[in-house]
């Protein structure tokens, strides 16, 4: 009962605070793996690319990203990062993040664009389209659908890990737990409920990706949903 | 008129020697068939033809332009060169309407009513305009296959490759994609055409050409070809053949 209790006045006085710092986290995953996608792409096509140069760098990034822990890679850009440039915390945290999940995020892409077939490349080639075009009309859809689940993962991974920047003083929802377990002297039920808001939205991530994971499943479509693709191109005449 | 000209084509993968000394011509509306035994580089010799293999050495002119793969735009002689793949690659991802579509719009920047006029047109060619709004996956083989005929010449090309078009299909859908290249056949189109259908060969060609280890070693219209072969490598592959 004592248990519950003390959950429950961790509620009362901190629970608005985490819902707040919730809010912190979501926007921070959210960047950060909007920035790690943007890098992940051209790290993918520098490693798919012919161009050696271009390979080397990518493999480099990738080594040396995956080569140490990300609580040091954090610290190192964030003071890195800021000798440089003044930035606010949040944003030295979402860049930081965002560096690090982007090297495997590259990964992900280059796998599921080298494991399209390569008669779809020649195809699109042979009807006179340009690399660049059959790359983003042809290889890229079909890729991006068959990186859904590892994508999802990774986001899960990132949405995780975006807790360590409590660290360099961005107030996101493990930082108020840090915080509050001070205050209260409760750090178990404080670090459960912390938990609690983790589960909660590791959830809402990977239903959002079911979701989307259904969605973009052409295959399981019956009869009919081809109606849908060519419905939309006749009414876009 | 010669449409294409290929002069002394050499190609090598890795050391060995696929296509030694190659030198053809192909007339407009002329129906060649490539026949030879696997490893023999009839589907090298094909997808040289339009530079999905570059060649080390030799010349391949098309519609009296030399191509030079670092000069020349190879986009717009592959426009000009439909190919059709033993493995269909149509774009899973996208319906058959959507597939003929593609790269007339977004190539040709034809207007889409434009483009699904012309698509609907070829796919009721080839027996499929009830099918314009299906994924691939939906077909059978052999209607892949003439849905992956049609994109092909939805971009109006004036050549045509097939590359072993019929070797992925179950027996009893061969009959449909060949119907289909025999009225290309009748409509004046010019083809190449890798295939081990000998039957074919017979009906539609007006030229056979036998490669074998990277060499033309026997050519001529298919009546002499078939009945009176001179070379003995002909003979014997017929016989294992027929």
């Amino acid at each position: 009962m004592d248990f519950i209790n003390s959950i429950y006045s961790i509620f009362q006085t901190h629970g608005i605070e985490f819902l707040k710092a919730t809010l912190i986290t979501i926007e921070l995953t959210v960047v950060s793996l909007l920035i790690a996608v943007v890098i992940g792409l051209i790290f993918a096509f520098f490693k798919v690319s012919n161009i050696t140069i271009l390979q080397k760098i990518a493999d480099l990034y990738i080594f040396l990203v995956r080569g140490m822990p990300l609580i040091v890679q954090l610290m190192f850009l964030y003071y890195g990062i800021s000798s440089v440039l003044v930035l606010s915390d949040f944003t030295a945290g979402a860049l930081a993040l965002g560096i690090h999940s982007g090297a495997y995020i590259a990964e992900i892409f280059r796998g599921s664009i080298q494991s399209i077939d390569r008669g779809q490349m020649e195809a699109a080639r042979s009807l006179g389209m340009p690399y660049s075009l059959s790359m983003r009309r042809i290889i890229l859809p079909q890729a991006f659908k068959r990186a859904i689940p590892s994508l999802s993962n990774q986001f899960i991974i990132g949405l995780k890990d975006s807790s360590l920047v409590a660290y360099i003083a961005v107030t996101e929802l493990f930082n108020h737990a840090l915080s509050a377990q001070a205050e209260n002297y409760m750090p178990f039920e404080t670090y459960f409920v912390v938990g609690m808001y983790y589960l909660i939205l590791v959830l809402i991530f990977t239903l959002i990706f079911n979701k989307l994971e259904k969605k973009l499943d052409v295959s399981k479509s019956r009869g009919g949903s081809g109606f849908d693709q060519s419905k939309k191109l006749m009414q876009n005449v | 008129m010669d449409l294409i000209k290929v002069r002394n084509l050499c190609k090598t993968f890795d050391n060995l020697e696929v296509l030694r000394d190659i030198s053809i011509e192909i007339n407009k509306s002329e129906v060649v068939v490539l026949i030879g035994a696997s490893g023999s580089g009839k589907s090298t010799l094909l997808r040289c033809l339009n530079f999905l293999e570059i060649k080390d050495s030799g010349e391949i002119e098309i519609n009296q332009k030399v191509i030079d793969v670092n000069k020349s735009d190879l986009n717009k002689v592959r426009e000009d060169m439909g190919m059709v793949f033993q493995h269909f690659n149509l774009f899973p991802h996208m319906t058959v309407l959507a597939n003929v579509i593609e790269a007339p719009v977004h190539i040709k920047k034809k207007k889409n009513q434009e483009a699904i006029n012309k698509a609907m047109e070829l796919l009721h060619k080839v027996g499929l305009a009830d099918k314009a709004h299906y994924y691939p996956e939906q077909l059978s083989g052999g209607q892949k296959q003439r849905v992956a005929i049609a994109r092909a010449l939805a971009m109006e090309p004036s050549v045509m490759l097939f590359d072993e078009p019929t070797s992925a299909l179950d027996p009893e859908l061969v009959g449909e994609v060949l119907e289909t290249m025999k009225n290309l056949a009748k409509d004046g189109m010019t083809m190449v055409i890798v295939t081990h259908e000998m039957g074919f060969a017979r009906e539609v060609a007006d030229r056979v050409i036998m490669l074998a280890d990277g060499k033309i070693i026997e050519e001529g219209p298919p009546t002499i070809f078939f009945t009176e072969p001179k070379e003995e490598r002909t003979r014997r592959f017929l016989q294992q053949v027929l």
